[in-house]
């Protein structure tokens, strides 16, 4: 697993390349907590070059969901049919704090309707 | 008989440390190509047997008994072992999809297979055996 930063609309996108398991995950978290601790209300994970993740990734979406639920929510840009599948298995699909996006335009949209409200 | 429909037995064994997933993966693939898996159901797959697996390797204590895969494919079914030498132990369980880090595995195996079992060994030990449907029968 790869991990890189970019900027959307002012807010730091996490794009991740590779394969999210048991063994890498707490790489991923460190770097979701970083967003965290820097204030952040809005988490963003660009998924697109992801194509494996179980429940060593969705740990971590969890763990993320919890720091944020008080205060903000998580999107995820562009997972494949079938991290889309898993996400829906395990329920976080129906989070009110947890957001999937097609593309960059569509979470730059959510970001920009959050900064109005 | 062509190749990918031939009955096979395959197995790997690795030392029970979370960085041997990805190789434990690379052999899931493998045997779900010949079993003729689509991609869907070879994503499932690899779900499946990384949870049994991770789930084994947390157990795994101090113990450096390694951990074993056999993958057999007869009939209609493509079948995978998971075995520890560890003491035994259920896979972590919870209410459904509890919103927690644990509990995942066993729910997601359930989810995901068409069938899992959970044996204890004797001797100690807890093997894990996940089946799929494979779509088109192997002939024996």
């Amino acid at each position: 697993m790869e991990l890189s930063t970019s900027q959307l609309a002012g807010i730091p996108v996490i794009r991740i390349r590779g394969e999210i398991d048991h063994g890498n995950a707490s790489t991923l978290s460190t770097a979701i907590d970083d967003v965290l601790d820097a204030d952040q209300h809005v988490v963003l994970l660009d998924v697109t070059q992801v194509d494996y993740m179980d429940s060593g990734g969705i740990s971590v979406l969890l763990s993320a969901l919890r720091r944020l639920r008080e205060r903000g929510w998580l999107g995820i840009i562009n997972p494949n049919t079938n991290v889309r599948r898993l996400i829906q298995i395990v329920g976080l699909a129906l989070d009110s704090s947890f957001r999937v996006f097609d593309d960059d335009a569509a979470a730059e949209q959510a970001l920009r309707e959050t900064a109005r409200t | 008989m062509t190749p990918g429909r031939a009955a096979f037995s395959r197995s790997i064994v690795v030392q029970p440390d979370a960085s041997q997933l990805r190789e434990i993966r690379r052999f899931v693939e493998a045997v779900a190509a010949d079993a003729t898996l689509d991609a869907e159901r070879t994503f499932d797959l690899k779900v499946a047997v990384s949870e049994a697996c991770a789930n084994a390797v947390e157990h795994s204590g101090s113990s450096c008994s390694p951990l074993s895969v056999k993958a057999a494919c007869r009939g209609r079914r493509l079948v995978i072992e998971v075995c520890d030498r560890g003491g035994f132990r259920l896979p972590n369980t919870a209410n459904g999809f509890q919103r927690d880090h644990r509990g995942l595995g066993l729910p997601l195996m359930v989810a995901l297979m068409d069938e899992v079992r959970i044996t204890k060994l004797s001797g100690g030990g807890t093997k894990v055996t996940l089946s799929v449907t494979i779509p088109t029968p192997v002939l024996c």
